[in-house]
C-alpha cells in the first residue's frame, strides 16, 4: 500500500495560501480605489485654488454631484465584484474542506485496511508455516488449519466488502425485492446470527409486534442485518444484550438494533455512515473493521427507498441504529412472496 | 537459550496464539496481553526479557507504550510486530527506542531468529564487559550497569543505546570500530535504517563526555570508516 494521503493535504495548502494573498490584495486595491475617488473632488478643488482659479459655488456643487455619481457607480461595481470574490472564497473553502475530509478518510482507509488485511494474512501464514515446519502434533494441526481457514474467511469478507463498496460508488445499487414480513424474516435470521456470535458470549434478543410488511431484497437484507448486529456486538456486546426490535411506525416498517456500549462518543452520525470512517483513533484500535459496514447498510437501505439513522440511546446508554422501509400497500401484501419493485 | 520470559502484546487472538505457541516451542516462557495499557502496567511491574509489541492496540498504541517505557528509563528490549511496516513507521518505531521492527505478515523462522538475536544482544549486554563495568575518561566516569555518567559537578543518565555504543567502543579501545559493527552490536543486522544515525548518537555522547565536543579528545571520527575510543 503506497498511498500517502498526507501529501494531498500538503499540496492543497500551498495554492490556498496564494489564494488568500490574492484576495487580500484585491481587498486593499478596492479600498484604495474608493479612497482615491472619494477624495478626487477635494484634490481637484485644492489644485484649482493653488493654480489661482478657485472654483465657484455652482462649479463646486456640480463637481460634488459628479463625484457622488462616480462613488455610486464604484460602490455598485466594487460591491458586485466583492460579492463575487466572497462567493468564490466560499466555494474554495468548501472544496478545500472536502479535500481534507477525503484525505483524512483515505488515511483512515489505509490505516484500517493495512491492519485488517495484514493481520489475518499474518496469522494464516504463521499457522501454515508451523504445520509445514513440523512444529505441530495432530490435534494442533487440526486447530491451526481451522483457525487459518477462519483467517482466510475474514480476509475474504473484507475483500468482498471493499469490492462491494467500489461497485456501490461506481453505479446505483439495484435490489430485487419481494414483499415479506420483516418480523418473520428477522426471526428466521436470528438462529444464524446467534451461532455466528456465540463465541463472543453475546445475547441477542428480538422483540416483534405482529407482522410488519416491507419489500425487501433478501440477500441485501441479510447483509444489512449482519452488519448492524456485528457493529452492535463489536461496540457494545460486552456491556449487555444486543436488542433487536421490529415494529410499524408512522407508516414505515422499522428494524432497530440497540447495544449497551459507550454510544457514539460525540462522533458525527452523518460521518460514521461514510465509507472508511470509524469512530475514534485508528492507532488505538478498540475493534476490528475498516469502516464499511454502515456505509454498505446505508446504500442498501436507500436502494430500498428506506432510511438509516444512528443515535445515542438516552436511557441506559448505548447506540440505537434504525433502518426504516416504506410501508407496503394492501395490494402488494396480497401478492406477498412474488416479485415487486422497490 | 532457555528460561527467558517473553511478552507478546497483540490484540488479534489468532496471531497471539500462534506466535506464543511457537515461542514456547523454543523453550521460552510467554505471556500474552491484548491491551496496550495493561501491557505497560505489566512491564512496569515485572519487566520480561523481551516484549513483542503490536502498534495498533486497544487501550494505548504500541508506539506510546514504548515511548512511555523509555521515558521511565525502562530498557526492556522491544521488538515491534506490526502491519504498519512502511519506512517512516519503521524509523519512527526505532527512534522511539524499539530494538527491532518486523512487518506483518512475517516469516516464522525470521521471527524466531530475530527474537534470538535480541536476546543474545541482551546477554552480551548483561555479561561483564571485557572493558570492565566502568570507564573513566579524564574527569568523567561512565558506569555501564547504571547508565550513569558522572562528571565533576553533576551526573547524567545515558540511554541504553548510548551506553551500548560506548561500551562497544570501549571494548575495542584504541582500535577503529566501523559504523556497521556498532549497528550489528547495538541494534542487530538490518534493523537500523541508516548508518548516519549512529553519528547523531556520537554527537550526543561527545557533548556529555568530551571537555570540548568540537575538538574531541576521547571519541575520534575515523573518516569514512567509523570511530575510535582513546582512553
Amino acid at each position: 500500500m503506497s498511498v500517502r494521503p498526507s501529501i494531498s493535504e500538503q499540496v492543497s495548502k500551498r495554492p490556498l495560501r496564494l489564494y488568500v494573498v490574492i484576495v487580500a490584495f484585491y481587498g486593499l486595491l478596492l479600498a484604495w480605489w474608493i479612497y482615491f475617488f472619494a477624495s478626487l473632488d477635494d484634490r481637484l478643488a485644492e489644485r484649482m485654488r493653488l493654480a489661482g482659479a478657485p472654483l465657484g459655488e455652482s462649479q463646486r456643487q456640480a463637481l460634488e454631484k459628479a463625484g457622488e455619481e462616480t462613488m455610486r457607480m464604484l460602490m455598485f461595481e466594487g460591491g458586485f465584484l466583492g460579492l463575487l470574490v466572497l462567493v468564490s472564497v466560499f466555494f474554495v473553502m468548501r472544496s478545500v474542506e472536502r479535500e481534507t475530509t477525503l484525505a483524512r478518510r483515505q488515511r483512515n482507509f489505509v490505516s484500517a485496511v493495512t491492519h485488517e488485511l495484514r493481520s489475518p494474512l499474518a496469522s494464516a501464514r504463521l499457522y501454515l508455516d508451523s504445520i509445514l515446519m513440523g512444529r505441530t502434533d495432530e490435534a494442533k494441526t487440526g486447530r491451526y488449519l481451522k483457525h487459518a481457514r477462519e483467517d482466510l474467511d475474514r480476509l475474504g469478507d473484507m475483500v468482498e466488502d471493499i469490492l462491494l463498496t467500489r461497485r456501490m460508488s461506481d453505479r446505483k445499487v439495484e435490489v430485487e425485492t419481494q414483499v415479506v414480513d420483516l418480523a418473520q424474516q428477522t426471526e428466521s435470521e436470528m438462529e444464524r446470527l446467534r451461532t455466528l456470535h456465540a463465541t463472543h458470549g453475546i445475547t441477542l434478543e428480538l422483540k416483534t409486534s405482529g407482522p410488519t410488511f416491507a419489500a425487501l431484497d433478501l440477500i441485501a437484507f441479510s447483509q444489512i442485518l449482519d452488519n448492524l448486529v456485528s457493529n452492535a456486538v463489536k461496540y457494545g456486546g460486552e456491556s449487555g444484550p444486543v436488542e433487536l426490535a421490529v415494529e410499524s411506525a408512522s407508516g414505515r416498517s422499522v428494524l432497530t438494533v440497540r447495544d449497551h456500549g459507550p454510544g457514539l462518543g460525540g462522533a458525527d452520525p452523518k460521518m460514521l455512515v461514510e465509507p472508511f470512517v470509524r469512530g475514534g483513533d485508528e492507532q488505538v484500535r478498540t475493534s476490528p473493521g475498516v469502516g464499511l459496514g454502515l456505509y454498505i447498510v446505508r446504500e442498501f437501505v436507500q436502494a430500498h427507498g428506506g432510511k438509516l439513522s444512528l443515535e445515542d440511546e438516552l436511557s441506559g446508554g448505548g447506540t440505537r441504529v434504525s433502518v426504516s422501509f416504506p410501508a407496503v400497500s394492501q395490494q402488494m401484501r396480497d401478492g406477498m412472496g412474488s416479485e415487486a419493485s422497490a | 537459550m532457555t528460561g527467558e520470559r517473553l511478552m507478546v502484546v497483540e490484540d488479534e487472538a489468532h496471531l497471539a496464539e500462534v506466535i506464543a505457541d511457537n515461542l514456547k516451542l523454543e523453550g521460552w516462557a510467554v505471556d500474552v496481553i491484548a491491551n496496550g495499557e495493561q501491557a505497560l502496567n505489566a512491564i512496569r511491574d515485572c519487566p520480561p526479557d523481551l516484549v513483542l509489541l503490536d502498534v495498533m492496540l486497544p487501550g494505548m498504541d504500541g508506539f506510546t507504550v514504548c515511548e512511555t517505557l523509555r521515558a521511565e528509563q525502562c530498557h526492556v528490549p522491544i521488538l515491534f510486530l506490526t502491519a504498519k511496516s512502511g519506512r517512516d513507521d519503521r524509523v519512527h518505531g526505532l527512534q522511539l527506542g524499539g530494538d527491532d521492527y518486523l512487518g506483518k505478515p512475517f516469516d516464522l523462522e525470521e521471527l524466531i531468529l530475530r527474537v534470538r538475536a535480541i536476546l543474545r544482544r541482551g546477554e552480551w549486554y548483561r555479561a561483564p564487559s571485557s572493558a570492565g563495568n566502568a570507564l573513566v575518561l579524564g574527569e568523567v566516569s561512565i558506569d555501564f550497569s547504571t547508565f550513569m555518567v558522572t562528571r565533576t559537578d553533576d551526573s547524567v543518565e545515558l540511554s541504553q543505546k548510548e551506553t551500548m555504543i560506548l561500551r562497544c567502543l570501549a571494548e575495542q579501545a584504541g582500535a577503529v570500530v566501523s559504523r556497521a559493527e556498532i549497528v550489528k552490536h547495538v541494534w542487530g543486522y538490518d534493523a537500523f535504517p541508516t548508518l548516519r544515525t549512529i553519528d547523531n548518537f556520537i554527537v550526543r555522547l561527545r557533548r556529555l563526555i568530551e571537555p570540548d565536543p568540537r575538538n574531541p579528545r576521547y571519541i575520534h571520527t575515523v573518516r569514512g570508516t567509523g570511530y575510535r575510543l582513546t582512553p
